[in-house]
């Protein structure tokens, strides 16, 4: 086939104005939300690259994306159910916003999606097991641009690509902007005992056999590791973490061997209810590290998003003041 | 004397063994059990000196090893003993009463009554430590045990055939609703996971001794209708002939059962295969005699038991494997190899 002049011409003006198009969809800030409505952008998550609003105004979030969202400035018209336990760890702002969305069920694979529907969402924010996604995807597409991270995401990449679809990138930047100077700080301020110091992580959940702790290498002890370089046990490269073993107390005794034992405390600086049977126990007691003020408890109310990172570090540098020299 | 006593029974021949051997039988079982009660004191996920072990015991200090033998593993050992026991003498009484050699005390609803009764206080209550919904445990199942009696009585007096089928029935309502609640409730469904798989790990002696006063009376009112029992199993009629008072019997002998297997769940969860098993076994060593089951259930349920508690706490170091998971393991193909030995445990 041929192109005559004249059609190429209008081949390009029409190339021309689709670029000129995209590129405004892209790249437009326009001042006030009537200006994006209808405007989309491309957004890439584990269910590849979907085109969402640019500024949704009716986001729904499934799973684990509703406490960050909200914890970036969102306010989800609905949600999945969240656990008493976490929900009271978070800011009373941040549990009203919460509350103010509609439930529509449990978790994701008990989710009305009749109810979902009737929301009329705009976008869609789920992030739960990848095995549970699959029959629901082509329904949540349905009903609104759904963008899905499976479990194993990493927290920033995470929060990146959530802030990025629920347009909240400028309340991110700050969070991040606070986090770096705050690892800053604590690597400064404590380099010394971050270089010379053998550090373990303990916890217990709810769901922990009566009699048991996990030495755990997962959750804000990660962050501990990675960003300040702390010195934390870790499975070994394929293995399974740590914390999914569960170990009989007995084996506290042998904790003897690490110079700073770190566990869970709540926000008063209690150890965490399901970790209270620890530290009554004789074993623990007579644990070296304990008995010269080298256990120390600190807050984790999340590692999902950066608010609650923020007020883990902050636990965590309150601690290492606390520590005594090293004999 | 040695010699083997001889029972027609059917077309095969059944050798039963004489009060000689029946005695020197049940001195091998203490002897076994002391063994038992030794080794798990002594083998655990960390490796502890002999002497450390003994110093423990008999010369305490707050030297931290010591605390994981007195803290733990003396614990833990005498968790198994009491609840090994109590399932085995159970099983052995749920047998007698029904006359069913697939009998054990789940039947009659006491597993489900207990652990609907856990999902209860854990689910709605918010109760979370096992001191306390282990009483939970034990009222679910004396309050089943109380609604199978009534629903399993009839002009005639207590039916086992109804009193089992009401068990199941039972049961299988109460499985429902407590799956119901545990879907309705995953921080409920996780605080129970391991109280369902059964285990002896983390039962301070603060858990096992309030139990202890209940086995005991379960433990006298078996032992005083072992003897009715035994005329039961040759039929109602010639029980009653021989001046056996059938109401009574049963309704003690059922007292007995859930007072031992509550109180075993209570502390343990649900343990499968002990209840089950364990009279066989005492069955095929000793006969028909319901005093001798008895007395070989009381031993060989926590031999049982502890045998599988010391082998779930290194087979998986450096975590455990609880103890109702075990015994599941051992005690299926046991049970299938005692099932083909015919007619050696048929009651």
């Amino acid at each position: 086939m041929t192109t005559t002049p004249r059609r190429r011409g209008s081949a390009a003006a029409a190339v021309l104005l689709s670029a000129a198009l995209v590129l405004a969809a892209c790249g437009s800030d326009g001042d006030a939300a009537g200006d994006k409505a209808g405007e989309t952008h491309s957004v890439t998550a584990d269910n590849g690259t979907i085109e969402v609003p640019v500024d949704p105004q009716r986001v729904v979030t499934i799973g684990n994306t509703t406490l960050p969202f909200i914890d970036m400035g969102g306010e989800p018209v609905g949600v999945t159910d969240v656990s008493a336990s976490e929900l009271g760890l978070i800011p009373e702002d941040q549990r009203t916003t919460f509350e103010a969305g509609t439930s529509l069920g449990a978790s994701a694979d008990q989710i009305d999606l009749e109810q979902l529907a009737g929301l009329e969402p705009d976008l869609i924010l789920a992030q739960f097991p990848e095995s549970e996604f699959e029959p629901l995807e082509k329904q949540l597409g349905s009903i609104a641009p759904t963008v899905f991270w499976g479990l194993g995401t990493e927290w920033k990449a995470f929060a990146d690509g959530l802030a990025q679809a629920g347009n909240l990138t400028d309340g991110l930047g700050e969070q991040k902007a606070e986090f770096e100077d705050k690892i800053t700080r604590i690597q400064e301020t404590y380099g010394e005992i971050i270089d010379d110091t053998s550090f373990v992580n303990l916890d217990r959940w709810a769901s922990s056999d009566p009699g048991t702790f996990s030495i755990a290498d997962f959750g804000c002890v990660e962050i501990a590791q990675d960003d300040i370089g702390m010195d934390f046990p870790r499975a070994a490269e394929g293995e399974d973490p740590l914390g999914w073993t569960s170990l009989p107390f007995e084996q506290l005794a042998e904790l003897s061997e690490y110079d700073v034992i770190t566990y869970p405390v709540d926000a008063e600086g209690r150890p965490t209810e399901p970790f209270a049977p620890v530290v009554e126990t004789n074993t623990w007691k007579a644990l070296p590290a304990v008995g010269s003020g080298r256990a120390l408890g600190v807050f984790c109310p999340g590692n999902n998003s950066y608010g609650p990172v923020l007020q883990y570090l902050d636990s965590l540098d309150a601690a290492l003041a606390t520590l005594p020299a090293k004999e | 004397m040695t010699a083997l006593a001889l029972r027609r029974d059917g077309p095969g021949t059944v050798k039963v063994p004489g009060p000689r051997r029946r005695l020197i039988g049940l001195v091998v079982a203490l002897v076994a059990l002391l063994v038992l009660l030794v080794l798990s004191v002594m083998i655990g996920s960390t490796a502890i000196a002999p002497s450390v072990v003994w110093d423990a015991l008999f010369r305490p200090s707050a030297d931290i090893d010591q605390f994981a033998i007195r803290d733990y593993r003396l614990p833990r050992t005498v968790a198994g003993l009491a609840v090994g026991a109590a399932l085995g003498l159970s099983g052995a009484l749920m047998q007698a009463l029904t006359r069913n050699p697939l009998a054990e005390p789940g039947i009659l609803g006491v597993n489900a009554g207990a652990s609907f009764a856990v999902t209860v206080a854990v689910g709605l209550l918010g109760v979370r430590d096992i001191g306390d919904y282990m009483w939970f445990a034990f009222a679910g199942a004396l309050v089943v045990t109380i609604m199978v009696l009534a629903l399993g009585s009839t002009r005639q007096g207590q039916s086992p055939v109804a009193m089992v089928l009401a068990g199941i029935c039972i049961g299988a309502v109460l499985g429902g609703a407590r799956e119901a609640l545990q879907l309705t409730n995953p921080e409920a469904f996780d605080a129970m996971r391991s109280w369902n798989a059964g285990s002896i790990l983390g039962r301070p002696l603060e858990i096992v001794w309030p139990i202890l006063p209940f086995f005991a009376v379960a433990i006298v009112l078996a032992f005083a209708v072992a003897g009715p029992l035994n005329a039961m199993a040759l039929g109602d009629e010639l029980a009653v002939a021989q001046g056996v008072r059938l109401a009574r019997t049963r309704v003690l002998a059922v007292i007995a059962l859930t007072l031992l297997a509550g109180g075993a769940t209570a502390i343990a969860g649900p343990i499968a295969f002990v209840g089950l098993m364990v009279p066989h076994v005492a069955r095929w060593i000793v006969g028909p005699h319901q005093r001798w089951i008895f007395a070989y259930s009381v031993l060989l349920g926590p031999i049982l038991l502890l045998a599988s508690d010391i082998l779930g706490r290194v087979v998986m170091h450096p975590s455990e494997v609880p103890v109702g998971v075990v015994t599941a393991f051992v005690g299926a193909p046991v049970l299938i190899a005692l099932a083909r030995r015919k007619r050696a445990s048929g009651l």
